[in-house]
């Protein structure tokens, strides 16, 4: 398939994340994806943004998230970029919480894991224009 | 999201979801789902053979609930999920402290255990 490319615009609110969705959906309906790649992309995008429109917000500014889909013949690329507080999400632990009772059980923490698990490659920056990008490389094919 | 809560009999309290954990679905969800079972201190089992998404936001929700209902003398066990949807509970070790079952039926023993 040749390399298509796609990107929106939201704000970093719980409006904004639906509408975002909704257009990652309309992308993902219009390709062949299998059900197991499609679930790690929408895994990805549901765990970053929410991460991002949970914790990102600067007091006194508007939240503005920006998705970019890029996809190619074997891989699937999300890039998400946004200008809240700077946080680096590859710098979390990578080990899932082996938790003896639920009383030890970690409440969060979770998602960052389930990207680690869904992605092939996992990168972070600081842009130069003072945002947060998140890059996330998915295999197109299950496995 | 869309949720019945039907009571099985012996204490017992059948959950059957249907839709997307994500976040508005847990949103949509947590609050009810809290209020039938925990006050009770329930012996529930959560059917998840109709929902295709579980997201973190679904993982903490379950786990809030399940450590509720444990300091009531209550228990939840999960059962018949998705392939997809198993991952993600394997993935997370949420099945190493929420009992997760193939059907109803082993799901109710091990919430009776």
């Amino acid at each position: 398939m040749p390399a298509a490319r796609a990107e929106t615009d939201f704000p970093g609110t719980h409006a904004g994340f639906a509408a975002g969705f909704d257009w990652l959906r309309e992308r993902l309906d219009a390709q062949e994806l299998g059900a197991a790649p499609r679930y790690n992309v929408e895994l990805v995008f549901e765990e970053i943004v929410s991460n991002i429109v949970s914790y990102g917000a600067v007091r006194g500014r508007e939240l503005r998230i920006r998705v970019t889909l890029e996809s190619a013949a074997a891989t699937i690329v999300l890039i998400f970029e946004d200008n809240g507080i700077a946080f680096d999400p590859c710098q979390r632990t990578t080990a899932p919480p082996h938790a003896r009772s639920l009383e030890e059980a970690q409440l969060g923490g979770f998602g960052l894991i389930l990207v680690r698990h869904a992605a092939r490659s996992f990168t972070y920056e600081r842009t130069s224009a003072g945002c947060n990008r998140v890059t996330v490389t998915l295999q197109r094919a299950a496995g | 999201m869309q949720m019945q809560v039907q009571d099985a009999g012996e204490g017992l309290v059948n959950v059957a979801l249907v839709g997307r954990l994500d976040t508005p679905g847990v949103d949509a969800i947590e609050t009810r789902l809290t209020a039938h079972l925990v006050p009770r201190g329930a012996r529930a089992i959560v059917d998840l053979s109709q929902v295709a998404f579980l997201g973190s936001g679904g993982i903490r929700m379950f786990i809030s609930i399940a450590r509720a209902l444990g300091r009531r003398g209550g228990k939840l066990a999960l059962y018949a999920p998705q392939p997809l949807v198993a991952e993600v509970l394997e993935t997370t070790s949420l099945n190493d402290v929420v009992p997760v079952r193939a059907d109803s039926a082993s799901a109710a023993a091990a919430v009776r255990g």
